[in-house]
């Protein structure tokens, strides 16, 4: 076997253009190396050709090595793994308020345009704020820049894979719930000073319903059962 | 020492009469020709339902083991745990469409894989599966099967050349040459054994190892045959890791490239049959085929192996080879052509002859164990 022996390998400098650069000569391994005698050979292909088996037996005799789900039917218990990138979900607190406060940064790094924000300001608290957050699922590569340009935590990948529809418009989902203020707006607006409890509620009622389907989409086509049309005002 | 402890040291034949159906049809032919008709019926049917049937069970066995072996479960949909889907697929593949390439050699074309199927069907009778299940037991019985296993390879021959088709006819050339070669070394593996039994006659050959098997009364030499002999057959099967002649990566298919539906289905059963015959033969020979296992001299002990029937014994052992067999398929990778002629004419042949030459000197000096 010649392989590279880092011991016998020699080091110098030289400088090209006035840049240091390292060169490291690698002997090959000796070139008069002594064949293996047919009975080596024969004993560690023999070994070699055990070792698979040994690993391809250990497989067979312990049923907790199969990987395969049986999955239609343990669809109740399936659990996906840790980095598995489901369908985009905004990430919501206990109560069901979101933390995404519509700042257009996971829009700017979507790479091809699959994330679309529109914002709106409240009119209780003056600030901007999520209107409507579209995400294209037919054209997310799951390329997870969103989620790593997102500055509040405010976006997930979910579990869920069973994507498939009949109509390629069901494939462009609202993910708000609501439109109003995020966690973080509601928290600070309770703590100013003054504020009183009458102007929180206000606040909370300027929380407006989005459905899952109430988007553009299928609003440019025509009604379909299951998804209600969207409200133009 | 040993007599002491199991009891007297005598030489135990405790006998086995062996009576085939052809013995049966034979006997019956001069009293009762209705029962002699019976009988071949019998025989005939047997063998067929034996066929198809062992062929989807070895399927399924095939992919339930294929299927563990590589952290999968195999088929789990049809039937408990995927038991019907070989019945399913048997159902589907009789359904399909029969296509015949427009250029092919129309006539060889359809007899091809009735060649491969009747060279199978042939084999399978002459396997000793208990004393008294036994189609057929000829006097030259291991040359009988040398030589319809050889039959085999012209029907994928001919499937490759009338197919037209490149790959068919390169992988129905592999086949050729493959199965010339390998077939030298299962032929000097098969005559270590006859040498050690002194007879060609399947029966009287698992008869002879009633004081024990020859894969250990022979001891090196009878574990080196029966290695070669396994290495051997397989590539004669050509089942990984010798699947040269339908390597899918390079040849789509090889010889049955160009077959589907019902002629295709003979080439698969032909193949997992023969993989039962060549696992059967090993264990006949080597193993003993019904023989329970034996100590020679030791009565009690003997008596006790007596207990469970030939035909488990057989079975269990034949099951084993398959195992291994099976094994050996789904955890090495294929051969390149030229590795496989280097395995079978620079190291089997010569290991064969020289394990022939030990063998023939055994016999004389009766080295071997319990040589009474």
């Amino acid at each position: 076997m010649s392989y590279i022996d880092p011991k016998k390998s020699s080091r110098s400098a030289i400088e090209v253009g006035g840049v240091p650069v390292n060169i490291v000569v690698a002997p090959r391994g000796a070139t008069g190396d002594k064949r293996e005698g047919l009975l080596t050979i024969f004993y560690k292909s023999v070994k070699s050709l055990l070792t698979g088996m040994k690993v391809t037996i250990g497989y067979l005799v312990r049923p907790s090595t199969v990987v395969t789900q049986q999955y239609p039917e343990n669809r109740e218990t399936l659990k996906m793994f840790e980095r598995f990138r489901g369908q985009l979900r905004l990430v919501k607190d206990e109560n069901g308020y979101m933390n995404c406060n519509g700042c257009d940064f996971c829009e700017k790094a979507c790479p091809n345009g699959s994330i679309i924000l529109q914002d709106r300001r409240n009119s209780v608290s003056g600030k901007s704020e999520l209107e409507r957050y579209l995400w294209r699922l037919d054209s997310c590569t799951f390329c997870n820049a969103c989620i790593q340009a997102c500055p509040h935590d405010a976006l997930e990948w979910s579990d869920g894979f069973e994507a498939a529809v009949y109509d390629r418009r069901l494939l462009v989902y609202t993910l708000n719930d609501y439109a109003g203020p995020p966690v973080n707006h509601i928290k600070r607006f309770k703590k100013k000073a003054g504020t009183p409890e009458d102007r929180v509620e206000e606040l909370l009622a300027t929380m407006e319903p989005r459905h899952q389907y109430g988007g553009p989409t299928p609003l440019s086509g025509k009604g379909m059962p299951g998804v209600p049309p969207l409200k133009t005002d | 020492m040993l007599d002491f402890l199991f009891g007297q040291l005598v030489a135990t034949h405790a006998t086995f009469d062996v009576v085939t159906l052809s013995d049966r049809t034979t006997q019956a032919l001069a009293e009762d020709p209705w029962l002699a008709a019976g009988y071949a019926l019998l025989g005939l049917a047997g063998v067929g339902g034996f066929l198809s049937l062992l062929g989807m069970a070895l399927i399924y066995v095939e992919r339930k083991v294929a299927a563990h072996f590589q952290c999968r479960l195999g088929p789990m949909r049809v039937g408990w745990h995927g038991m019907l889907q070989s019945v399913a697929d048997a159902i589907k593949l009789l359904l399909k469409e029969d296509i015949i390439p427009d250029r092919a050699d129309r006539v060889l074309f359809l007899i091809a894989p009735v060649f491969s199927i009747i060279a199978t069907t042939l084999g399978l009778i002459l396997i000793p599966m208990s004393p008294s299940l036994q189609v057929v037991d000829l006097n030259i019985g291991v040359i009988f099967i040398s030589a319809v296993s050889s039959f085999g390879v012209l029907g994928i021959l001919l499937a490759g050349w009338s197919s037209n088709n490149k790959w068919s006819l390169l992988g129905a050339m592999r086949a050729g040459a493959q199965f010339i070669s390998y077939e030298i070394s299962v032929t000097l593996s098969l005559l270590v054994v006859t040498l050690f039994a002194g007879s060609l006659q399947l029966s009287e050959i698992v008869q002879s190892q009633q004081d024990g098997w020859w894969i250990w009364r022979g001891h090196i030499v009878g574990l080196v045959a029966f290695f070669v002999f396994l290495i051997a057959s397989t590539a004669e099967l050509n089942r990984p890791p010798f699947d040269l002649p339908e390597a899918e990566s390079e040849l789509t298919g090889g010889f049955h490239t160009e077959y589907s539906g019902l002629r295709f289905s003979f080439f698969f059963l032909a193949e997992f049959i023969n993989m039962f015959i060549a696992s059967a033969l090993a264990a006949t020979l080597f193993l003993g085929g019904w023989m329970p296992f034996h100590i020679g001299g030791l009565h009690t002990f003997n008596g006790l192996m007596d207990l469970i029937p030939p035909g488990l014994w057989f079975a269990g052992k034949t099951t084993f080879i398959i195992f291994l067999i099976m094994w050996v398929r789904w955890t090495f990778p294929r051969l390149r052509v030229d590795q496989l002629m280097r395995l079978e004419w620079k190291f089997l042949l010569p290991v064969g002859f020289i394990n022939l030459f030990a063998a023939a000197t055994l016999v004389i000096t009766k080295l071997y164990f319990f040589p009474w």
